[in-house]
């Protein structure tokens, strides 16, 4: 080691560190020219150093500070640097990229202040953290390029701000909760609750305490008062699925609340104000329903003030990429992966699938790849059998699993008897192969029915 | 004709989905005849829609723009010409005399692929 770096770095050895790093920075001079551009500023902009040097900063960066408070104004007006104020840029692609900055200022040799330096830090995978933790839902959630998506996505905002009952409709798996908590989460009601309940999951009169709530003694084991949904979610909104699977008599109970914004618990004498917004949703035909008889007509004209329906997948398969994407991203975050994304062949399976079950097929898709990818981008190798991406010689068990309609039960089974193969079923051995404790091991063969 | 453009001082706003002034220039016989200003909210483009749309203006140009705000103009029927910088004076004078953007206005990043865009079902009025 003859080349030790002592005292001041040199420029090469600036210029060196400056491109390693992975946040943005880009040096500006007294007239706002940017004079240098690192390579983290090309990939988080997307322009390059050759048209970003020389032009204003304001026209490369494009961040929503630049107008009202830039940084750098600050730094070069008060002589102080500023240390990570957040705010959001555009990129090349149109894309809001959430960043945080810190300005300092550019002095010489001799003292002299010759300009500023900004340097920025992508905060995109720190917001979908957050988003993942928060479970928040917002607009730019549901990604879409389809015309007919992009048209309900635009009107969103309007939808949420009026407060009208709406009534979601698309088949299973095309994102129906998704939109209500989209619509609840930037209308006014957003800071009070947002109860889903699935109207088909519950018999009718255990669906009416639920809503309704019941007073002491209105059955045997009403010990004490129990405040229904319908007051726990006060001033927010309540997302009603599955509409369609209700029985007439509860469709009726339903409309006295919506027409006169009152109910009775079970037990009550007293009716009880309510404040909450309707969302309804249903994967059936309601107006077919109407004509048959099998739903009430008053109801239906009552939620269908504002009529939504979803396209299913197979009809906006240009979002499959922009779809697979979100999901890669978000699987990445999840179990703490860093797979970059899929190969070209597997993209053109998904894009010859009709699916049945939506987007949540496609991320069930996506998920059972994660089990069996490690690294790189997803191949058709990972795939469920069922696409028949790859002409497969597997074990019949395998096969049989993914028959079974659970893509990700499947990757687990095949994924466990893969590693016992390789192994010679020497159990032990196969757990440290895929990486887990010898008795997780042996409790998921047990819970997934492997018989060896 | 009448244009809107997103306007920062005497620049073009550099972000739409940050700008809260607008320009309204009319030309007529490729001379800027008439200016107007107004305040506007970037959060709501609908609004900006409607507002342009109630006086006739059939054109917005600004600076980048968010792929959201940008869908939500162009579902309505004005062209949108985004992407766009420098003096505002100095870019309506040209803009007047050629109809067109030189490409000394456009942002950096933009010159690949020409950021005029308008919902193909719509009509200029």
């Amino acid at each position: 080691m003859k080349n030790k770096i002592f005292g001041p770095l040199n420029e090469e050895t600036t210029k060196v560190i400056l491109e390693c790093i992975s946040d943005g920075v880009f040096t500006i001079d007294y007239n706002w020219e940017i004079t240098s551009f690192n390579r983290a500023a090309e990939e988080i902009t997307g322009i390059s150093r050759k048209d970003a040097v020389g032009r204003h900063c304001w026209e490369v960066f494009r961040s929503n500070m630049c107008e009202a408070e830039c940084a750098l104004k600050k730094t070069m007006e008060e002589g102080k640097p500023f240390i990570s104020t957040s705010g959001y840029i555009i990129n090349s692609k149109q894309k809001r990229v959430p960043i945080t900055v810190s300005t300092s200022l550019l002095i010489d040799k001799s003292g002299d202040v010759i300009g500023g330096v900004e340097i920025f830090r992508d905060h995109s995978l720190v917001e979908d953290l957050r988003k993942e933790i928060s479970a928040g839902v917002n607009i730019e959630d549901m990604v879409s390029t389809s015309s007919a998506m992009k048209k309900t996505l635009n009107i969103l905002p309007q939808i949420a701000e009026s407060d009208a009952t709406v009534l979601i409709q698309g088949e299973t798996g095309t994102g129906k909760e998704l939109m209500a908590k989209a619509v609840h989460n930037i209308s006014h009601r957003k800071s009070a609750p947002f109860i889903t309940i699935n109207c088909g999951a519950l018999p009718d009169t255990l669906l009416e305490s639920e809503l309704f709530g019941y007073k002491k003694g209105a059955f045997t084991s009403a010990e004490k008062d129990k405040p229904g949904q319908f007051s726990l979610a006060h001033g927010g909104t309540i997302f009603l699925d599955e509409i369609g699977d209700t029985s007439p008599a509860f469709q009726v109970r339903l409309l006295r609340v919506l027409q006169d914004h009152e109910y009775t618990p079970l037990g009550g004498v007293k009716k009880e104000k309510t404040d909450i917004r309707i969302i309804a949703a249903t994967n059936k035909d309601l107006s077919a329903m109407v004509k048959t008889g099998e739903f009430r007509q008053d109801l239906f004209y009552r939620i269908n003030v504002i009529a939504v329906k979803l396209p299913p997948l197979r009809q906006r398969m240009e979002d499959i990429p922009l779809l697979v994407e979100r999901f890669v991203s978000r699987f990445n975050i999840r179990r703490n992966k860093f797979i970059q994304g899929i190969d070209q062949k597997v993209l053109h399976t998904l894009m010859n699938h009709d699916y049945p079950g939506n987007i949540r097929e496609l991320e069930n898709i996506i998920e059972h790849s994660f089990i069996l990818c490690t690294k790189g981008y997803i191949q058709p190798a990972h795939l469920p059998i069922f696409l028949n991406a790859e002409p497969l010689d597997e074990d019949p068990s395998i096969a049989d699993e993914t028959k079974s309609g659970d893509p990700v039960r499947a990757a687990q089974v095949k994924l466990i008897l893969e590693a016992l193969k390789r192994n010679n079923y020497n159990r032990t051995e196969a757990a440290i192969d895929i990486g887990i404790h010898k008795s997780t091991l042996f409790r998921r063969i047990k819970k997934l029915g492997i018989s060896l | 004709m009448k244009i809107a453009v997103t306007i920062w001082g005497n620049r073009i706003s550099p972000v739409f989905d940050a700008s809260s002034n607008l320009l309204i220039a009319e030309i007529e016989n490729s001379i800027v005849v008439s200016k107007t200003f107004k305040t506007i909210n970037p959060d709501t483009p609908e609004t900006l829609v409607n507002l342009l749309t109630h006086l006739g203006v059939p054109v917005l140009i600004c600076g980048a723009i968010s792929q959201k705000a940008s869908d939500t103009i162009l579902q309505s029927r004005i062209e949108l010409i985004s992407f766009v910088t420098g003096n505002t004076d100095r870019f309506l004078e040209s803009f007047a005399l050629k109809n067109g953007i030189e490409k000394g206005f456009m942002m950096p990043g933009c010159s690949t692929h020409y950021c005029r865009k308008r919902n193909p079902g719509a009509t200029i009025f």
